[in-house]
């Protein structure tokens, strides 16, 4: 049996040969390619983080998802037409540095995540699923009446905002930037889990009532994984803004928590590497079976059907059984 | 001086028109053993939860050294010093024997929100969980996953994290359910030395084990406290030969 962390290297080296294989060739749509996996694998990075190894199942991921998009894209759209951002309080305008627009992401998906996480965090199970559910359609519905950013329409950015001494716009560059921030992604994850916190995480996943029998605020230990999966999955929708240098109601819609859902569930819940497998397998089935039927994803369900009867560890699971939370 | 560590005054609760509980009022003292027996149903579990906070009372108070803390939630309980076992064990089952001690000792060394700190690093954690073990005597299976261990290596883990938290009082609900004689043995040894530190509230059916431990015994009957003294007392009393034993006592 192959262990995980041998596997991991390998999905990692395989992902890294999408680019080389598209500078050989001259295809820079690979790169495009590799970067979109990478970028949904953080996205699904920040919510394994909270359904996998905190037992959250939630359903409104694509809300900080599309946060972090529109901050991005808000941001660039001010600084293109060099208006002001906001006036009162304060006088601030907006920018195409991702140093700035990155944070800022960061920043308000985890305010965003903090909130929702304060509300729906007193409630569990499918009541949990729904209340997740409904913020996120809450802020999609917002978006479409949003006029001044494009509304229903989405928000297209002139350019890719900018990273000093780095051209953002080749594909390649930006392809190691999101690459950086998957390890980055993957390092606070491995972190947090590995920590005192990340026990009391995984043990409230298990037996909430006991955890709580030994002292331990569970509510808080949720909150703050709820916090940091926000926040990742916030940073993941600003690099996919810059990816498409476009953003739509549609990263804030269910279809799109859907997803990053069946990311982590296709790779392996649980399993630091899982979503970016799951993502990666994703977009194979949509590159493939796409150019054959409109309607692959039919065969997504089939395969998802498959793999919650036979392969409950998802792909990572099949290939190192070791007993996974 | 008050030696009473633990004082309940009146404490009731209804589901419905049932009375669970009906004016309960118990305490216990420092360095004793304070057994609770009764029949199935009479609503001894149901105390034990509304000690620890899990049933919200209808009325009645909870006095834990000199400290009122009827309107404390269940962590807040737990962290201010009531530790207990659950009737039905429960514990983290996918981790180890030590991995739940460990998690058990995470509070009262303040660790728990340490978030980007490993684990492993806290030496001190470990070798702690690793004597807690030892008392148990589950050291040889402190690598164990606990939901491979057996039910009664279950009912001593769940007794160890009673242990790590060095609460102010204990409250065991059967503790030596389903335990073997060397089992119960360790366990009646084991009380006995921990009950000089902090006192126990012992729910428990084996009356073998009660009269061998308690230094008082209270028996209680459709949610009422009948009788309460000492084990020679409680022995000779026959409304609880009525009620509860049911049979005579040598």
């Amino acid at each position: 049996m192959i262990k995980e962390r041998f596997f991991n290297k390998w999905v990692f080296l395989l992902l890294l040969s999408i680019p080389a294989i598209g500078i050989i060739f001259n295809e820079p749509y690979y790169i495009t390619l590799a970067t979109k996996v990478i970028i949904l694998g953080i996205a699904g990075v920040g919510l394994n983080l909270a359904l996998g190894y905190g037992g959250l199942i939630s359903f409104g991921h694509a809300a900080f998802f599309g946060i972090g998009g529109y901050v991005a894209a808000i941001m660039s759209y001010h600084a293109l037409n060099e208006e002001l951002l906001f006036e009162i309080p304060l006088a601030i305008s907006g920018s195409s540095e991702m140093l700035i627009i990155w944070p800022l992401a960061i920043v308000i998906s985890a305010f965003f995540s903090l909130l929702i996480g304060l509300l729906s965090l007193r409630t569990s199970g499918v009541y949990f699923i729904m209340i997740t559910l409904a913020f996120a359609q809450m802020l999609y519905y917002f978006s479409i009446s949003w006029p001044s950013y494009g509304g229903e329409d989405g928000l297209s950015m002139h350019m890719r905002n900018t990273l000093p001494f780095i051209n953002t716009m080749n594909p390649l560059n930006f392809f190691l930037i999101c690459l950086a921030w998957f390890f980055i992604a993957i390092f606070i994850t491995s972190k947090l889990i590995n920590s005192p916190y990340g026990m009391a995480l995984q043990a409230t996943k298990q037996n909430e009532e006991r955890v709580k029998s030994v002292g331990i605020e569970t509510f808080k230990v949720k909150l703050i994984v709820f916090v940091f999966s926000g926040a990742i999955t916030g940073l993941a929708g600003s690099l996919y803004a810059d990816l498409n240098r476009f953003v739509s109601p549609s990263m804030l819609n269910w279809h799109t928590s859907g997803e990053i859902m069946v990311f982590v569930i296709l790779g392996g819940i649980a399993r630091l590497y899982g979503p970016l497998l799951g993502a990666s397998f994703f977009i194979i089935l949509e590159q493939t079976l796409g150019l054959y039927t409109e309607n692959w994803q039919f065969w997504l369900g089939l395969i998802l059907i498959l793999e919650i009867i036979f392969a409950r560890s998802g792909i990572m699971g099949l290939f190192d059984k070791k007993n996974k939370l | 001086m008050n030696n009473k560590i633990l004082n309940i005054t009146n404490l009731s609760k209804s589901f419905g028109a049932f009375k669970v509980t009906d004016e309960i009022s118990i305490d216990l003292k420092f360095n004793e053993i304070h057994a609770l027996i009764g029949p199935n149903g009479a609503g001894k579990s149901t105390l034990i939860k509304q000690i620890v906070g899990t049933v919200k009372h209808d009325m009645g108070s909870i006095i834990l050294d000199q400290e009122d803390i009827t309107d404390l939630n269940d962590v807040e309980r737990a962290k201010i010093g009531i530790s207990r076992t659950f009737q039905v064990s429960s514990i983290i089952p996918k981790f180890t024997a030590l991995e739940n001690i460990v998690l058990s000792l995470l509070e009262r060394s303040q660790k728990t929100f340490q978030l980007f700190k490993s684990l492993n690093s806290n030496s001190k954690l470990f070798s702690e969980a690793k004597e807690i073990l030892l008392q148990i005597e589950l050291e040889d299976r402190r690598k164990v996953i606990a939901s491979e261990l057996s039910h009664g290596e279950r009912r001593k883990l769940e007794v160890g994290l009673a242990l790590a938290m060095k609460p102010k009082v204990f409250l065991f609900d059967e503790p030596m359910a389903g335990l073997d004689e060397t089992g119960t043995k360790m366990m009646i040894n084991l009380f006995q030395r921990i009950k000089l530190n902090s006192p126990i509230l012992l729910i428990e059916h084996d009356m073998d084990a009660v009269f061998a431990l308690a230094d008082r015994v209270s028996v209680i009957v459709y949610g009422k406290i009948v009788a309460s003294g000492t084990v020679k007392e409680i022995k000779a009393n026959p409304i609880v030969h009525d009620v509860y034993l049911g049979y005579e006592i040598t």
